[in-house]
């Protein structure tokens, strides 16, 4: 399978990558993407799998990205990785059809948990 | 007639310290604690994230230019020395983000996380503008100072 992470922050994609290896799902491949603005490219030119999305970055957000997708009739699995968690974000994660929202910070155990039922 | 001020902030010494100690930990794999004696980070860094809505202010995040290059190359699992000041600053720019981010989650909804900014050398003082420090959490990481100020507006 192939894995988009979206963050505006380089150590973070890192540490979501390494987390991700720690979880057991180090035979996946993983692409990165900076923004909402590119990740719509590389979504639209890479077709991953699986989208693991911050939620707040600059040209375009998490959730706008979330929504843009979805206007556009693309279905990928998208979930959010963020430091901010409320239940409104939740709610609103959910609500426009993210499968999970992952907090940080997290632990190899918080991703065997969201993405076992997911990556299969 | 002007604005109304913003609530207090139900946010404590033992919130911040919990929440910094947890990404500290999480991340970096260092230990983050109270600070026994308050000595103010010296040549820092700094990371500063704004809330807005609900709730106006800032969360800054101060500490030593040697422990930011510590904490970003765990981060990074990265060789010593071997990280730029752009990859330094990112790593502070995004423990900022978190630790603001947790705290956010405290706070009166709805609001608002801007994007980390980040700044280094000289005294690395931070002042918010139109705003008062509110908290001012030191915290030790061996021998180095980490402090978090929550600023109201």
């Amino acid at each position: 399978m192939r894995i988009l992470i979206v963050d505006d922050s380089k150590a973070m994609r890192m540490i979501v990558i390494r987390t991700l290896r720690q979880a057991g799902f180090a035979d996946h491949d993983f692409a990165e993407a900076v923004d909402g603005v590119t990740a719509l490219a590389a979504i639209a030119a890479e077709q991953p799998d699986l989208v693991l999305c911050d939620w707040n970055m600059p040209e375009m957000n998490g959730i706008e990205l979330l929504r843009t997708l979805r206007a556009g009739g693309n279905a990928v699995r998208f979930g959010f990785v963020t430091s901010e968690s409320t239940p409104a974000m939740r709610h609103t994660a959910e609500e426009n059809g993210a499968l999970f929202l992952i907090a940080k910070p997290f632990t190899a155990e918080t991703f065997k948990t969201a993405l076992g039922g997911v990556l299969v | 007639m002007t604005d109304t001020a913003a609530p207090p902030a139900p946010i404590t010494e033992e919130h911040v310290a919990e929440v910094a100690g947890a990404v500290w930990d999480s991340f970096l794999g260092l230990p983050l604690q109270r600070a026994a004696t308050p000595e103010p980070p010296r040549g820092g860094m700094s990371g500063i994230v704004t809330i807005g809505g609900a709730w106006r202010g800032a969360v800054v995040l101060q500490c030593s230019a040697e422990h930011a290059v510590e904490a970003a190359e765990a981060m990074f699992a990265a060789e010593p020395g071997s990280l730029s000041a752009a990859e330094v600053a990112d790593a502070l720019g995004e423990l900022t983000n978190m630790v603001g981010g947790n705290l956010k989650n405290l706070l009166p909804e709805p609001s608002s996380l801007s994007i980390p900014s980040v700044s280094a050398g000289g005294d690395a003082q931070v002042f918010v503008p139109a705003a008062r420090p509110v908290l001012e959490v030191p915290l030790q990481s061996g021998a180095s100072v980490v402090r978090v100020t929550l600023w109201q507006s």
